[in-house]
């Protein structure tokens, strides 16, 4: 051959090697003529969020879950794809759902979320499926996955938030839990003295969420719990005084120096960090952490840590605790006639007593689903199940009530709360301009 | 091999894949983002045509302005701090005889890492209780210079454009330095023998001859400094409110936080259109400045 044919051929050769490498997977060939039936291979894409070190037990349940379902429906391969959580939230699934093509079992979250999602067609029901598999009584709540009476969602735990606390420095500074929001500010001012950081929050950079858990215990204390729903509705608005006082108060723990002065500095997992390290003596933080302070490994009160209920204000939303069961499992509504049997079988071998209480005792995790038998746990999350048991109720968290929009808006007007960059009384009129815009559909 | 581009087919066949990948990566994006711009859009349902209303919105948004300074802050920082600083390295570098390959490899390091592996080691660094400045600092009994740097308005932005700065020195050195060996000896020689050494050699000889490359690292610092995203995003996110902020990552948070990708687009837009008057400012001033022909 000439130098010519040679080129042309290499090139063509190269192109097309380069076509073919994106394309996706064919099915495997049936074995033909045989007594066995056909096994058609096919693969079901799974998203999740344990991607941190301390997701390991959820995982571990995941992947057994997994194991399950490939045993016993035959040919189906599922593929995990785990990615953190804020970054599949608000970034990842949104784009998928955007362009219509989400995973087919993703990571996902009630409230806006499922309900934005459910509008643009893309959420499976789950109603017939439950029905079929008798699950439909065995979750204690699915109100937050719940769109016009279809369940379009399953929770994989709840959670309840509270204010952890280093027994053993509360023990050194001879301070005891309190009760009330003044107490409370005593407990601060006795640590504070004894040169203890009194509260570790890492809310800076896009973890304005987790100051927002104070935040939102704060207002509900003092207007009650039916202000989240009234903001939308038009009952309740962010700048009448109740609120703003919740605002005064949060920014009190700021300039009394009881919040942690880097609190803004640091990420949600150096907060954590430097409370569970022996920096900081509390934290408000929701139950999902419970494995990440009772680590041996790598926190130093491992077994020495404490949980009480957010301190009472003396107003209508006393005494009940922030939690819901808003975090599980989505299900995409483009799913064929093979990934809708895969997605079946995964509910099928998920959503089970053994590893709702597998979760409960090695995740640390709150079931979602009703248990028989939920004995066995020890450290800091039988606090948690006593404190929550003991509260007059509970009351969901504001995100999942509010349009995202105002939830984006709160997280950095309480930062720049803290940061002393707005008053309580412009912060309270910041959110309720935005609150308006967002009830009025923009 | 002139034989072969004469022929339009196989002009074509060489042309053809990179033409494709330019047009759907680049051209077609930036259409769509154009068309985009006028319209009110939240990503997932229909967008709506909205005319100018974007462009208005950006230009009275006080949170956008201060993103258009940070960056034009981030373009003078990297064109008249970073540039002189690595022209001084690399002339110090050019000078050494012994091992000159160990310190163009160490000094290359860093841009080898990726933006996030470089924004997460200098997040330790920074960290106002056990990072490597601050415990430097107290060990030295200087407590009271501690700050939580990236925490903190006045020094959060600066610390990031140290931290982009000592990514990409490397790679400018190398490139420079390749430059200045490409000198040729007679005229350094000939300048040595009419007296002119050391300080005024460095400014009055080698500087100008490779005055081109500095040209080419100053406009590769300036248009990086116009789409910096990720470094902002990893270390800061664009706080401490939003003094950090630069546009990529306003349209980033506008696009998925608020959903609002009518804005965000317009956002691009803009910076498109800033980064292109820039780069024809930038041009205009070097031709201006005459080259030395040699």
């Amino acid at each position: 051959m000439n130098k010519k044919t040679m080129l042309s051929l290499t090139m063509i050769m190269a192109m097309s090697l380069t076509a073919t490498v994106g394309c996706s997977n064919k099915e495997a060939a049936p074995t033909d003529g045989t007594s066995t039936p056909k096994v058609t291979e096919f693969k079901v894409s799974l998203r999740h969020i344990n991607v941190r070190d301390t997701s390991k037990p959820q995982q571990d349940i995941l992947l057994e879950a997994v194991k399950a379902a490939e045993t016993a429906l035959p040919g189906v391969k599922y593929e995990l794809d785990g990615v953190e959580d804020t970054v599949n939230r608000d970034t990842k699934l949104k784009a998928e759902m955007a362009a219509g093509n989400p995973p087919i079992i993703f990571d996902l979250f009630g409230g806006p979320d499922t309900q934005n999602y459910q509008k643009a067609g893309h959420l499976l029901d789950l109603t017939p499926i439950l029905a079929d598999l008798g699950l439909s009584d065995k979750f204690i709540d699915l109100g937050e996955f719940t769109v016009d009476g279809k369940v379009y969602g399953l929770p994989r735990s709840g959670y309840t938030e509270g204010v952890f606390y280093n027994k053993t420095m509360f023990a050194d500074a001879g301070v005891s839990v309190p009760k009330t929001w003044d107490e409370f500010l005593a407990v601060c001012e006795v640590l504070k003295g004894k040169n203890i950081v009194p509260i570790a929050s890492g809310t800076g950079g896009p973890d304005g969420w987790v100051v927002n858990m104070i935040a939102n215990s704060l207002f509900v204390r003092e207007a009650g719990k039916e202000v989240q729903e009234g903001f939308v509705n038009g009952t309740s608005k962010w700048n009448d005084p109740k609120v703003i006082e919740s605002f005064k108060k949060l920014e009190t723990l700021k300039t009394k120096g009881y919040l942690d002065k880097s609190a803004l500095a640091l990420k949600y997992a150096e907060g954590q960090a430097k409370f569970y390290q022996g920096g900081a003596a509390m934290t408000m933080d929701g139950s999902w952490a419970v494995s990440a302070f009772e680590d041996k490994e790598k926190s130093k009160i491992a077994g020495n840590v404490g949980f009480f209920n957010f301190p009472e204000v003396g107003g209508p939303g006393d005494g009940y605790i922030n939690g819901g069961f808003s975090n599980g499992y989505g299900f995409s509504s483009h799913a064929n006639e093979n990934e809708l049997k895969g997605i079946k079988e995964f509910i099928k071998q998920y959503y089970t007593e053994a590893l709702q209480k597998k979760a409960l005792l090695t995740a640390n995790d709150f079931p979602s689903m009703k248990l028989q038998d939920s004995s066995g746990t020890t450290g800091v999350l039988n606090e948690v199940i006593s404190v929550t048991n003991e509260a007059k109720g509970i009351f969901t968290a504001f995100d999942s009530v509010v349009q995202p929009k105002v939830k984006v808006t709160l997280e950095t007007t309480m930062q720049e709360l803290i940061g002393g960059k707005v008053t309580p009384e412009k912060a309270a009129e910041k959110m309720q301009k935005i609150q308006d815009e967002a009830n009025a559909g923009k | 091999m002139n034989k072969v581009l004469r022929n339009p087919w196989a002009y074509g066949l060489f042309v053809i894949p990179a033409l494709i990948m330019y047009i759907a990566i680049y051209i077609l994006p930036l259409l769509s983002s154009l068309q985009h711009s006028f319209t009110n859009w939240n990503g997932i349902n229909e967008a709506t045509f909205n005319g100018l209303d974007n462009f208005k919105k950006a230009f009275t948004d006080e949170k956008f302005w201060i993103a258009f300074k940070n960056n034009i802050i981030f373009v003078l920082f990297s064109a008249f701090v970073q540039v002189p600083i690595i022209i001084f390295i690399s002339m110090v570098i050019s000078g050494v005889r012994k091992n000159l390959n160990f310190y163009k490899t160490t000094v290359f390091l860093p841009s080898i890492l990726s933006t996030a592996v470089v924004g997460v080691l200098w997040q330790f660094i920074y960290h106002p209780d056990v990072g490597l400045i601050n415990q430097l600092l107290r060990a030295i009994g200087l407590e009271s210079w501690t700050h939580a740097w990236l925490g903190e308005e006045s020094t959060a932005f600066l610390s990031i454009l140290i931290t982009n700065s000592w990514q990409w020195f490397g790679f400018y050195i190398v490139l420079l330095l390749a430059a200045i060996f490409s000198v040729p000896k007679e005229l350094l020689e000939a300048a040595e023998m009419d007296g002119a050494v050391g300080l005024k050699r460095s400014w009055f000889i080698t500087i100008p001859i490779i005055r081109p490359v500095i040209l080419v690292i100053m406009l590769l610092a300036i248009t990086g400094a116009m789409n910096s995203l990720d470094i902002v995003l990893i270390m800061t996110y664009g706080e401490p409110f939003g003094s950090s902020e630069v546009m990529g990552t306003y349209l980033y948070k506008q696009a998925y936080k608020f959903n609002d990708f009518g804005y965000a687009s317009a956002i691009s837009i803009i910076i498109f259109a800033f980064t292109v008057l820039v780069t024809v400012i930038f041009q205009w001033i070097a031709k201006r400045t005459e080259e030395v022909e040699h």
